[in-house]
């Protein structure tokens, strides 16, 4: 079994299966196409992006609908191809329809409070195991939303 | 900020090396041609913050659980 070598997680043990493939990268970050969904239960609903190719890298997100229950996700035609998914697929999110897309915003510290970015969500194809940021053109929603308390498992 | 009138067609200057021509104005999108030198990164504004998030977010990790921690005590 393959393992990864993490600061946040040490040794973790993967299978291929749960590698998410992010052909572009992210942002800032366009060398690293490979990661890891790792959501232990002790800090649930947090979901670790974890990078397979820089043990250091690491991204805290929550699922969108914990942030923002009635976030309406919009993701363009380039975007979509590349997740091999269609409008349907995208409507079908978060009406529990399809369990196969997952949504997830990145979290950062702004002036040492927790926010979310919703301007650019994470949106996963977990089928195709294949990831990208879907960076929005309109200017609906906030890079630097604030994270409220929300429920931990 | 600076406040400039052009029509397509017309263009101005930032400085000596960077050029903005108003290639097209339609009735909701302007096109926009941008000579700038190659060391100088031009970046769609959405695309911009979001690299400047994730590089915060990158080295927040740590910090972040400890914050999520400080929350779900406070509750």
């Amino acid at each position: 079994m393959p393992q990864a070598d993490t600061q946040q997680f040490g040794i973790i043990e993967y299978v291929d299966e749960d590698v998410i493939a992010f052909p572009l990268g992210l942002p800032a970050f366009e060398q690293e196409t490979s990661f890891l969904l790792v959501a232990p239960s002790k800090t649930k609903p947090l979901v670790f992006l974890q990078s397979l190719g820089r043990p250091e890298l690491c991204f805290v997100t929550l699922p969108l609908e914990v942030v923002d229950p009635n976030y309406q996700l919009s993701v363009g035609a380039e975007d979509l191809a590349i997740l091999s998914l269609n409008e349907q697929n995208l409507a079908a999110v978060g009406s529990a329809k399809d369990a196969r897309i997952l949504c997830l915003a990145i979290l950062s510290l702004t002036d040492s409070r927790p926010t979310a970015n919703l301007l650019a969500p994470l949106v996963v194809n977990l089928t195709a195991r294949t990831g990208l940021q879907a960076i929005r053109l309109d200017h609906v929603y906030s890079h630097q939303y604030p994270v409220e308390a929300f429920a931990c498992s | 900020m600076l406040v400039i009138r052009r029509k397509a067609g017309e263009a101005f200057h930032i400085g000596d090396s960077i050029e903005v021509e108003i290639l097209e104005v339609g009735s909701n999108q302007v096109k926009i041609g941008i000579k700038a030198p190659r060391e100088i990164a031009v970046l769609r504004n959405e695309v911009y913050l979001t690299e400047h998030q994730n590089k915060a977010a990158a080295t927040a990790a740590a910090a972040l659980l400890g914050h999520l921690g400080a929350i779900e005590k406070s509750k």
